[in-house]
């Protein structure tokens, strides 16, 4: 079982859904998908006295959304952040709450916040992505959001950082740059 | 010296008091090998406490800490933990330090071994980085920092008045030019006007300084 930790807003989280699904699909892993609200900003405007912790800040989080758009363009994405992160605590509750494959509403999910900047927040939204993605939700709406703060609780005690998060025999990864180490280890217990 | 001018194919910029730096040290020294290739190697001296905070400990023990959130600890002790499975994956110690260092010294020694011994500038991170990482090196004492250059076989009779004066110089010419310029921490790779920062860029560097054929590969970082 490879347990992931996800956030639709998160660009690190949406491009390392297809390599994640590639590696899964190698050693016949299942993946347990789980929401984790990351924390993501607008660029900060350059300022006229800005502090070195400010400046660095800016130029760290261009520099992010710059390989975040270069590494995308390898996969054949374009992408395009919003104006402004947009909330998808509504989307991430909703999760906990699929039954079966949630794979076709976490798709639906990062599409719906990428291609069209859609409002993941918003509950006439994500019961449309439902509708549309055919999964079977038997959570309420209504509670999604509480869902979500418990589960977030239990995934920060648990130690994760960020997103991706991966958690594999006991080895806890922030971001799929670590794909060759999980894979090695699922390589080992496909050995074993 | 430009910041994102060389005449190397690649430009590395490193920190000694940085671990994602240790971690990034041997597998940026392999690909150099590897291509047959030499990268201009720089020092970028990370001023942690602007942006992440600052801490103090003791005996394993925070004593002291300004600036830093839950969250934020959460997410230093993670990146702690991770470059130190990584250190061990290569056969190296990483322990956290007891202090934010001020390696000032040991950075302008990369200049003096661009400059002097540029051969030798792996024995130099082999006798800076390892030892620092155990906690067993000083390295904002010049005279320790000297053996370290001695220990990696180069000539350090110079060093002490090229740290107070040409590559101190050097040293704080490149400091203002690194934000202007999209540089914010270390390691920072500098491919033509593309930079990248972290070592997880390896296999597209390796992929771009040699010749670009196929698909361009995703971030890794790479295990042995």
């Amino acid at each position: 079982m490879l347990t992931v930790y996800i956030d639709f807003k998160s660009p690190a989280a949406y491009l390392a859904v297809s390599p994640t699904l590639a590696l899964a699909e190698r050693f016949d892993l299942a993946i347990d998908w789980k929401p984790f609200r990351a924390i993501e900003r607008e660029v900060p405007k350059l300022g006229k006295q800005e502090t070195v912790g400010e400046s660095h800040r800016r130029v760290r989080a261009a520099s992010q959304r710059a390989l975040s758009v270069k590494y995308a363009a390898h996969q054949g994405i374009d992408l395009r952040f919003p104006p402004q992160p947009g909330s998808t605590d509504l989307a991430l509750g909703v999760l906990l709450g699929i039954e079966g494959d949630p794979l076709p509403f976490i798709r639906g999910a990062f599409n719906a916040y990428w291609e069209a900047h859609a409002d993941l927040d918003d509950m006439a939204v994500v019961h449309a992505l439902l509708v549309e993605s055919g999964v079977t939700y038997t959570g309420s709406l209504a509670d999604a959001r509480s869902v979500l703060d418990a589960a977030q609780m239990q995934a920060e005690e648990a130690g994760i950082v960020g997103v991706p998060g991966y958690v594999i025999e006991d080895q806890l990864f922030v971001g799929r740059e670590h794909l060759p180490w999980i894979e090695e280890i699922a390589r080992a217990k496909v050995g074993a | 010296m430009q910041v994102l001018h060389s005449d190397a194919p690649l430009i590395v910029y490193v920190d000694v008091k940085s671990p994602y730096a240790f971690v990034a040290i041997r597998p940026t020294l392999a690909l150099e090998q590897e291509l047959g290739m030499r990268f201009d190697w720089r020092p970028l001296t990370l001023d942690i406490p602007s942006y992440l905070g600052s801490a103090e400990k003791k005996q394993g023990k925070v004593v002291s800490s300004k600036g830093r959130s839950p969250r934020t600890w959460n997410a230093i002790r993670y990146s702690y933990r991770d470059a130190r499975r990584y250190a061990e994956r290569q056969g190296l110690v990483l322990k956290g330090t007891e202090k934010i260092w001020d390696s000032r010294i040991p950075n302008i020694g990369i200049l003096w071994v661009m400059q002097t011994a540029r051969d030798k500038l792996g024995d130099y991170f082999d006798a800076v980085y390892p030892p620092f990482w155990r906690r067993e090196l000083d390295i904002e004492n010049i005279e320790v920092v000297t053996a370290c250059l001695e220990q990696a076989g180069i000539e350090a009779s110079g060093f002490a008045a090229f740290a107070s004066g040409e590559g101190s110089a050097l040293h704080d010419e490149l400091q203002p030019q690194f934000h202007p310029s999209g540089i914010y921490g270390v390691p920072t790779y500098v491919l033509g006007d593309e930079i990248l920062f972290g070592r997880e860029h390896i296999p597209y560097l390796r992929w771009a300084l040699s010749g670009r054929q196929g698909s361009a590969p995703d971030i890794a970082y790479e295990i042995a």
